[in-house]
Parts: structure tokens; C-alpha cells; sequence
């Protein structure tokens, strides 16, 4: 697993100080979505092999939530982004 | 039924009987500092930084974005939470946490070395500069870590966790042989 993530207002941090909290790809279906569409987003997961965007918490620092970009298999980690700014962005 | 409340230190237990010396490396116990955190309402970080740090005598503490830790060794906890809110009434909310967090002091010329042990963070002075300050993780305890003087750094942990760490500390420190104490 990637090993050291930089934070954007920590700086450069062992993944110790984090948790990992899911996938970030998803997309909350609308309220009036059909139950496949919900039973899919609430439990079906993937388990990719490669680039995966998730959702970290930094919990022993900055206690935000960030969205991180990496490789599950190489380990190399392509972005880290502040959860708000990664929202706002994709407001767009 | 009426009971007396007795004040009394997270760490009374540990640092108990005549205080001994300090050795070179030495780990000092803050003895009620007053110590406040505020978070600032959305869109008013930088409003509410330059609010706090106008004031010489208050020590902020950076813990992320628009939260911080204010530290002040002349203010009673009483007299800071009145300056808080004067400083920054509408635009922050303002929590005192003097008797929820513990104040440890380290320093010396193996300071570095002691906290390099425990804490992944890059502490070369060029690196951690003077004054800066983050939240980090030393061993398994969340703490806020700041370096307040050429050899000398202050973490700041939960009150619940101050014993555990204390114990930390001082395994960490036994090579340098550490002292510890209250501050007087």
C-alpha cells in the first residue's frame, strides 16, 4: 500500500495517520432511483486492480477528508486532493 | 449530598513526591496553562487568523484548516475564553480546553532524537521551522506537536492520553536520560 501520502495542508504523512474510507467514484443516485440503482451504490464495491480514487480521513492530523488518487499495484499515488475542493470541482 | 471537587493534574500520579533536578534533556509538565481551541466559521479563516495573531501573548497552534489551538501562559482559562470571544465573538466558535488537554514541554539537545522515535514527521530545523506546529501522531496518540525554540518542543495531547504518553516520552527519552517535572 502507498506509504506516504502528502497531504495538501499536513504535508507529507505515513498512511498510519489515516484511514481509508471508500470508494470516491461513486455517485449518489437520486432519491427517487430504483432500488437496483441504490442496492449498487449502498453495496456492490469493486475491487480493482490499478488506478483507484478513494476517500481518505486524515485522522491524526488535519482530521479532513481527502481524496486520493494511486495504484494498487504499483503503489504509487498520482494525487491527493482536499475533499471540498474535490467536490466543488466536480460541481462544475 | 455535598462532595469537595478537588482539582487535580492529568499527571499527579506520575510526577508524585520531591521534584529532582533537570537533567539536560527534560521533559517539563505545564501546571495550568490556559489552552482554547477555535474553529472558524466557513469563509473566515483568514479573518479570524489575523484576529488572533494581532495579539503578542497568545500561542496559536495550527491543527488544519481554519482550527487552531490557542496557547497563553499569562491568562487564567477564564480570562482567555473573554479574550477569545472578544477577539473573535461571531466569527469563530470558541472551546476551552484547559483542563482537557495536557501541556508537555521537551527540550534539549537530544530532542529531536527522543521524538524522531515515535513521530513521522521531518523535524531537521530547516524542515520544521520555528514556531510552525501540526497535528500529528506519536506512537498511537494523536498530539499537536510545535517547536517553540531552537531545541525545544510542545505537545499537546488529550487529557485522557497524557499518562500513556508520558510513559512514551519517557521510554523514548531513557538513552538521554530524561527528566522530567512541573513547570514551576
Amino acid at each position: 500500500m502507498a506509504s506516504l501520502i502528502t497531504c495538501p495542508h499536513c504535508g507529507v504523512r505515513p498512511k498510519e495517520e489515516f484511514t481509508i474510507r471508500g470508494d470516491a467514484s461513486l455517485v449518489r443516485p437520486a432519491p427517487s432511483a430504483s432500488d437496483e440503482a441504490w442496492h449498487d451504490y449502498v453495496y456492490v464495491r469493486a475491487n480493482p486492480r490499478g488506478r483507484t480514487v478513494e476517500h481518505w480521513h486524515h485522522v491524526a492530523g488535519c482530521r479532513r477528508f481527502l481524496v486520493v488518487e494511486r495504484d494498487t499495484v504499483t503503489h504509487e499515488v498520482y494525487s491527493v486532493v482536499d475533499g471540498a475542493t474535490a467536490a466543488r470541482e466536480a460541481q462544475r | 449530598m455535598v462532595r469537595d471537587y478537588n482539582n487535580r493534574h492529568a499527571l499527579d500520579q506520575k510526577l508524585r513526591g520531591t521534584p529532582k533536578p533537570a537533567h539536560v534533556d527534560h521533559l517539563e509538565v505545564g501546571h495550568w496553562q490556559a489552552i482554547a481551541t477555535v474553529l472558524a466559521h466557513a469563509g473566515l479563516d483568514a479573518a479570524v487568523q489575523r484576529a488572533l495573531s494581532s495579539t503578542p501573548d497568545l500561542s496559536l497552534r495550527y491543527c488544519g484548516p481554519g482550527e487552531w489551538l490557542v496557547v497563553s501562559q499569562v491568562d487564567t482559562p477564564v480570562g482567555l475564553m473573554r479574550r477569545l470571544d472578544m477577539l473573535c465573538g461571531t466569527q469563530a466558535h470558541v472551546i476551552d480546553q484547559s483542563d482537557g488537554r495536557v501541556l508537555l514541554r521537551l527540550s534539549g539537545p537530544s530532542a529531536r532524537q527522543i521524538l524522531a522515535k515515535g513521530i513521522g514527521v521531518d523535524l531537521h530545523p530547516a524542515a520544521f521551522a520555528l514556531g510552525g506546529s501540526t497535528n500529528v501522531l506519536c506512537g498511537h496518540i494523536a498530539i499537536n506537536l510545535s517547536r517553540t525554540g531552537e531545541d525545544i518542543f510542545e505537545l499537546i495531547v488529550s487529557r485522557s492520553f497524557a499518562e500513556s504518553l508520558f510513559e512514551d516520552l519517557m521510554t523514548m527519552g531513557r538513552p538521554f536520560d530524561l527528566s522530567a517535572a512541573f513547570s514551576e
